[in-house]
């Protein structure tokens, strides 16, 4: 095994891997990461194997690939899954759904850290305590009171006025806004921001608005495209409000769900949704893999 | 240099000063008028509501007139309240013993790996991105009980015979634990690598001058390192997996014979399925798992703020 000697010192330094028991503990290490790559992708890997089976291999053979495959058979397979399980609209709706999402998120949330950090007006001191302390709440307290209101909204119960929310995504776009840690988050990159920048375009005649949106949101870019990217592929991922408010305008975690309650449903048409309702957050990932996986140190420590 | 602070105070006497603070003031309020108004329609005021209701006799949802502990008593006296509190337990105390230390050993691995380091960071996330619901129903197919579940076909290679796994009461927990764990340990995962990253590599240097072992150096280096936020997700997963819901609700139902029923499982189905007779009751038990969760919301915080002075 060759050793490059710019590794950095960490457990195993460069002089031990000149040892035999260096290599010793290096070699479990790399065998113990080949194991958790394999338990990683197994299950999905799995499922898309199934997805191209028949249903009687699937019952018959019980190996984990398939005997006969060849393209044809596999490009049917899915050209006929996906007229039957007519996921289209509920693509479309879980893409509505997700940007509704993000711009609630961003408008809330965003705006919300900024003022926490930056401008302080009167008051902001007690609404941010209020912030923290109802970020560690559980969301079980305000399940019901919370389905209640979507019943009649903006009011708390019935009194005669309100606008039911049931089977729109204001639900689930408003939840979107009322996340706690993400106003943290915002909050947290805005305080890494120097508040010299404020001063200097105010200074240059800035307006407070001018500030925030030409000056202080562009510079915190990456931590709105982090929120951005969590905030789209969740969407593709949230059934249990969508189960309590949605009915007819279904989203794709929804429909996933509610398949189970298919009868005629063939098992490689099932593996097949699921492989199809994964495909859009593996996109995201594909796309935005660097940020993803180097970026959780905006997002993790400060939580 | 004088801060913004000084200068306002500065000005704070002036007319112009004051002026300035109550232009600042509106703009700092407008800007975060959606936040307060989302924060009280869907935080406060329910947080609140789900209190006091929870001392009401609810007509389905529509709140009736006051009646004590009632609510209370008929959640604490029901016979299935003790076994579903335990499995709550349960769930936690397993997810601690098979989910808590896996994520810090593979980030030190990968962060000690040369070859293919971004391979296996990229292949061990995987979990992370597939979404919830379909990876749930993707275990509940391994694991499904006859010849065609994927852990059964591994058991029939092994020449061994097919086991119920979610289908046994005492397996069920212990099979949603693993499922979670594998959907979980990659977030878990990438926040210690980044710590790990974090922790200078002079440190180890010096260790190595003294003649440290590689174990002496992980027990005397990365252990101090690591040992705050370790903690603070030692907590942050009990609360988490205390409310557990939607892995039973997609993968068991509550089953086999409410073996895998946990109280916030219990609360949905008071508050949903219940045909609008479980409403109150949904409330106390609400109110209930924040009374147990709220011990530990105290000591995350006096934990947090601990941890964030040290760094």
């Amino acid at each position: 095994m060759k050793i490059k000697r710019t590794k950095p010192s960490g457990i195993l330094s460069f002089s031990d891997m000149r040892r035999p028991s260096g290599i010793a503990i290096y070699s479990v290490f790399i065998l113990l990461l080949v194991c958790c790559s394999v338990v990683s992708v197994i299950p999905a890997v799995w499922t898309i194997m199934t997805s191209f089976k028949d249903t009687q291999e699937i019952y018959s053979s019980f190996s984990f690939f398939s005997k006969n495959m060849s393209w044809d058979k596999a490009i049917t397979r899915i050209t006929e899954s996906w007229q039957y399980l007519d996921l289209a609209d509920s693509f479309v709706n879980t893409i509505v759904l997700s940007l509704g999402n993000l711009v609630v998120r961003i408008v809330v949330c965003g705006f919300g850290g900024y003022v926490l950090s930056k401008l302080k007006p009167t008051g902001s001191k007690l609404l941010f305590t209020l912030v923290v302390w109802t970020m560690m709440m559980p969301g079980q307290i305000r399940m019901v009171p919370n389905y209640i209101s979507y019943l009649h909204f903006p009011f708390a119960f019935d009194i005669g006025l309100g606008v039911s929310l049931l089977d729109t995504y204001w639900p689930m776009w408003l939840s979107s806004g009322a996340d706690c840690f993400a106003v943290l988050l915002f909050k947290n990159a805005f305080d890494g921001l120097s508040q010299s920048y404020v001063e200097s375009a105010k200074i240059d005649g800035c307006t407070n608005y001018g500030v925030f949106f030409r000056i202080m949101l562009p510079l915190a870019m990456p931590i709105v495209i982090y929120e951005s990217i969590n905030v789209l592929s969740l969407a593709w991922s949230d059934f249990f409000l969508p189960l309590l408010v949605l009915d007819k305008n279904v989203v794709v975690p929804l429909k996933i769900y509610r398949l189970q309650q298919d009868p005629g449903l063939q098992m490689n048409t099932y593996f097949m949704a699921l492989v199809f309702a994964s495909v859009p957050p593996f996109l995201i990932f594909v796309i935005f893999q660097k940020r993803i996986l180097g970026g959780v140190n905006i997002g993790g420590v400060k939580g | 240099m004088r801060t913004s602070k000084d200068r306002s105070a500065s000005l704070a006497g002036t007319r112009i000063g004051r002026r300035t603070r109550l232009r600042n003031n509106i703009d700092a309020w407008v800007l975060m008028l959606p936040m307060v108004v989302i924060l009280y329609l869907l935080v406060w005021r329910p947080t609140v509501l789900g209190v006091v209701w929870s001392f009401f006799n609810m007509k389905a949802y529509t709140p009736g007139e006051f009646c004590g502990f009632d609510n209370y008593i008929k959640v604490l006296s029901h016979t299935q309240f003790l076994p579903t509190l335990w499995n709550t337990v349960q769930y936690v105390l397993w997810s601690l013993v098979i989910g808590f230390l896996p994520p810090l050993f593979i980030a030190i691995m990968i962060n000690e790996a040369i070859h293919f380091k971004r391979g296996f960071l990229v292949l061990i996330y995987i979990p992370a991105v597939i979404p919830g619901i379909a990876a749930m129903l993707m275990w509940y197919f391994m694991y499904y009980p006859d010849a065609s579940g994927l852990l059964n076909m591994l058991l029939a290679k092994l020449g061994m015979e097919p086991y119920t796994w979610l289908n046994d009461p005492n397996f069920v927990i212990i099979g949603i634990i693993i499922y979670t764990t594998w959907k979980g340990f990659p977030g878990a995962m990438l926040l210690y690598y980044a710590a790990l990253q974090g922790v200078s590599s002079e440190l180890y240097e010096a260790a190595l001058i003294d003649g440290a072992s590689p174990w002496k150096r992980t027990w005397h280096v990365t252990r101090p390192a690591m040992e705050g936020l370790l903690l603070l997700n030692l907590v942050r997963q009990i609360i988490g997996v205390f409310q557990i819901m939607e892995q039973p609700l997609a993968m068991t139902s509550g089953g086999p014979s409410g073996a895998s029923v946990s109280l916030s499982y219990q609360l949905y189905q008071y508050g949903f399925n219940s045909g609008g007779k479980g409403t109150g009751q949904a409330m106390a038990l609400g109110v209930i798992i924040f009374l147990i969760l709220i011990v530990f919301t105290i000591f995350y915080f006096w934990l947090n703020k601990k941890v964030e002075d040290r760094y």
